[in-house]
């Protein structure tokens, strides 16, 4: 079936909100509104008001409610009406989620998923374009993914529902209704912890995840004769899939890493570590990293398209790094 | 002015919107923010209203059409009189608050001097030489290891004329690496060209990887493996090994050490061979020697290296003057060494230097073994393990069977630097020190 990224992932709301009575949809007019992106359109008439819940504008009060519930078994899915306003539960999170377990000495668990709509790319402004992945990477105790393709938002969606630990959950705004995209009829989940090979190549890797996977796709096609490059998607971003990096690092000696989010402090400079450290003696030039530059994301589409990285940067990174 | 009015962007995630209804006709004259037409999009519907007043003068969507955002809908022929005025002039660039608007960037109290530009204190340095030197990767730099490649044979076709991996790769296929081969190995078989031979030691060959079956255990090297492993490949590689053996009587040494074991001293057997190696090295100066380009340094002082076993590896502690010192002093030093070793507290000092060494591999040391060199020493003597043995001796001219304690020493030497005369004259030497049993 032909299906929209946002689709997909009110698709996966929806059967598991079927699948298992324990689901709850809690969020800012999730429910009478169908959410303000319309993920979750048609799920409060569909499931009830006491199931898909309206929310009071309070993360903090969305993510707390999410762990309480959690520890009386619960599966709640926590949206944040956009993602740049995670900070305002973050606390809940990093402090109160991501420790349960490990406070409890794994005799409790804490089944939450926190999603919401991160990215920019749409003349969001500052307010609604960021992606703070980043931060979550560095809390022990969190799973943190970020689909790209309206496959993995579903598949990693149910695989996030279900997995006993607090799941952060960066769904791309950017790509809600650019992307339809032909997915099973029958059901699937997409594991958490592995990342997708989009395009075996060999002479360079490029690490990337979220939207900027599509520009890099544009890239490594548009360049074909020119470079042969491969491409994985990590689509888990906590833990990362170091062995499908490993391997692609060994096979092509080159490795570009690409994301939306800021350079300094990105999730690209724990990759390149990781790779310069275990990979050292594979390598056939610098890793390098294109990110966006180290400023809010500007409303102004001319400045937006200046900060964010996009196919024509790749494309350059790509160059040079080929060229080494 | 003819107008377009476009499919508006109604939310950031919307790329398209359907157009329901329209509520003006081609021709309708219409007010500004009339609306014109409703719109769908899968998250809102809205009206939208016209830009300005003036006459619907092309309707381009049929309702129930599907189109991007930007597409145009209509054009409107603007009312000269209602059309919007021109636009405003740019603000005046203002000199005091430089282009902000209002009174927040006004200055105020005297203006802020200038940071001064200051120049290096000290001259730069020089760019470093570029001639001679070869870019290369760390792939290239271990594909050139375990390949045994001249990387200065490749040409480089990466950035400022690195040697990629391509060109290697490159090179290989080309067969060039073949012809070029025999040169490698005729340099290595040449006595050491460096000044330092230990300046530039071959790398250990990585093994290929294998593939781990179930059960199986993969243990990484610690340095000190890396280390011993290292040593071990230049060694071999480096010296060609000669290897004989003496089969020893220790008989006396067995009886002194039973004297001393009564005056409360335990003497292992050690001592008696680093001590008669000592005497021996003394009289052999060709054992206690060392390669330099093409010569041999013949050491004044006798260091003789010692092999212990340590629960972290192996470790070599260096017994320094050894023919100066007295058994006992040797076997204190030993002790100490053997302790401190286990403890991890010798220094790094206390490690090099040896001009000879000497390995013990202890009570379950099997018959014989053949020693590797410890570069860039050119000897090292083995301890066997010690057997009573019947063995057939002269007794007042008479052939006699007896028992004895008798051990296999086992001898490598360089053969680049030593002949079989010298090493296995000191060898002997060793044997006659050691059955004479005078340890004074």
């Amino acid at each position: 079936m032909l299906v929209t990224y946002i689709e997909a992932i009110r698709q996966a709301m929806d059967e598991e909100l079927g699948r298992d009575r324990n689901v709850l949809l809690m969020g800012q007019d999730v429910g009478v509104l169908g959410g303000a992106f319309k993920a979750s359109a048609g799920l409060q008439e569909k499931h009830g008001a006491d199931r898909v819940v309206d929310m009071p504008i309070s993360e903090s009060l969305i993510v707390g409610a999410g762990v309480g519930l959690a520890v009386q078994g619960m599966r709640p899915i926590l949206e944040m009406q956009f993602i740049d306003f995670i900070s305002c539960g973050f606390d809940q999170i990093v402090n109160s989620a991501a420790t349960l377990r490990y406070r409890h000495g794994g005799q409790t668990a804490c089944p939450i998923v926190v999603r919401g709509p991160s990215g920019g790319g749409v003349h969001g402004g500052l307010y609604h374009s960021q992606n703070p992945e980043a931060w979550f990477c560095h809390v022990p105790g969190l799973k943190v993914v970020a689909p790209a393709t309206a496959y993995d938002a579903k598949g990693l969606l149910k695989s996030a529902i279900r997995d006993d630990d607090p799941v952060i959950y960066f769904e791309h705004k950017f790509l809600y209704r650019r992307i339809k995209e032909e997915i099973p009829a029958e059901e699937y989940l997409v594991p958490i912890g592995k990342a997708a090979l989009r395009k075996e190549g060999r002479d360079l890797t490029v690490i990337t995840y979220g939207a900027p996977v599509h520009a890099v796709m544009k890239a490594a096609r548009d360049m074909a004769t020119e470079v042969d490059i491969e491409v994985i998607d990590l689509r888990t971003l906590l833990p990362i899939d170091w062995a499908t990096v490993k391997a692609s690092v060994r096979k092509t000696g080159k490795v570009l890493i690409v994301h939306e989010a800021r350079l300094t402090g990105g999730i690209g400079g724990e990759v390149a570590a990781r790779i310069a450290q275990d990979c050292f003696e594979e390598l056939d030039g610098p890793v390098m990293r294109l990110a966006a530059r180290d400023v809010h994301t500007p409303f102004a589409p001319a400045m937006e398209a200046y900060v964010l990285p996009n196919q024509e940067k790749i494309t350059e990174a790509i160059r040079k790094l080929a060229a080494y | 002015m003819l107008i377009d009015v476009v499919m508006p962007q109604l939310g950031e995630s919307v790329v398209e919107g359907v157009v329901v209804k329209w509520l003006v006709e081609a021709g309708e004259w219409v007010a500004k923010d009339q609306p014109l037409l409703e719109i769908s999009t899968d998250k809102v519907d809205a009206e939208i209203p016209s830009p300005s007043a003036g006459r619907v003068t092309q309707i381009l969507v049929k309702p129930g059409e599907t189109v991007p955002i930007q597409a145009v809908l209509l054009k409107i022929e603007t009312d000269p009189v209602a059309s919007p005025p021109a636009p405003e002039a740019a603000p005046k660039w203002d000199e005091e608050t430089e282009g902000f608007p209002g009174h927040m960037a006004r200055t105020s109290g005297p203006p802020i001097p200038a940071p001064p530009r200051v120049e290096p204190s000290a001259s730069a340095p020089p760019p470093p030489p570029t001639t001679g030197r070869i870019r290369i990767t760390p792939v290239v730099a271990r594909m050139a290891a375990e390949q045994g490649l001249d990387l200065s044979k490749i040409p480089g076709t990466g950035i400022d004329g690195r040697v990629t991996r391509k060109d290697v790769e490159e090179y290989l296929a080309s067969g060039q690496a073949a012809s070029a081969a025999p040169a490698e190995v005729r340099s290595a078989a040449t006595p050491a060209p460096a000044k330092v031979p230990a300046a530039t030691p071959p790398k250990v060959a990585r093994a290929p990887k294998v593939a781990l079956a179930e059960g199986d255990q993969l243990v990484p090297w610690t340095p000190i493996r890396k280390k011993i492993a290292e040593h071990m490949v230049r060694s071999k590689q480096t010296s060609p090994h000669v290897h004989i053996f003496a089969e020893v009587d220790m008989h006396r040494v067995a009886g002194v050490r039973a004297t001393s074991k009564k005056e409360g001293v335990n003497l292992t057997y050690l001592p008696f061979v680093i001590h008669a190696a000592a005497k021996a090295l003394r009289e052999t100066p060709i054992m206690n020697a060392t390669v330099s380009g093409e010569s041999t340094v013949l050491k004044k002082d006798i260091h003789i290296a010692v092999a212990v076993d340590t629960s972290s590896g192996l470790l070599v502690p260096v017994l320094r003057h050894a023919d100066r010192m007295s058994l006992k002093e040797i076997s204190a030093a030993m002790d100490d060494f053997g302790a401190r070793a286990k403890s991890g507290k010798i220094s790094p000092d206390e490690l090099s230097g040896g001009t000879f060494s000497i390995t013990n591999p202890g009570i379950k040391g099997n018959l014989f073994g053949t020693p590797i060199i410890n570069q860039p020493q050119v000897g090292i003597l083995r301890l066997g393990q010690i057997v009573k043995r019947a063995v057939v001796i002269d007794v007042d001219g008479e052939d006699s069977i007896v028992i004895r304690p008798m051990m296999y020493l086992g001898c490598a030497y360089d053969h680049r630097v030593i002949d079989g005369v010298a090493g296995n004259g000191f060898l002997y030497r060793v044997r006659e020190i050691l059955e004479a049993g005078d340890f004074s």
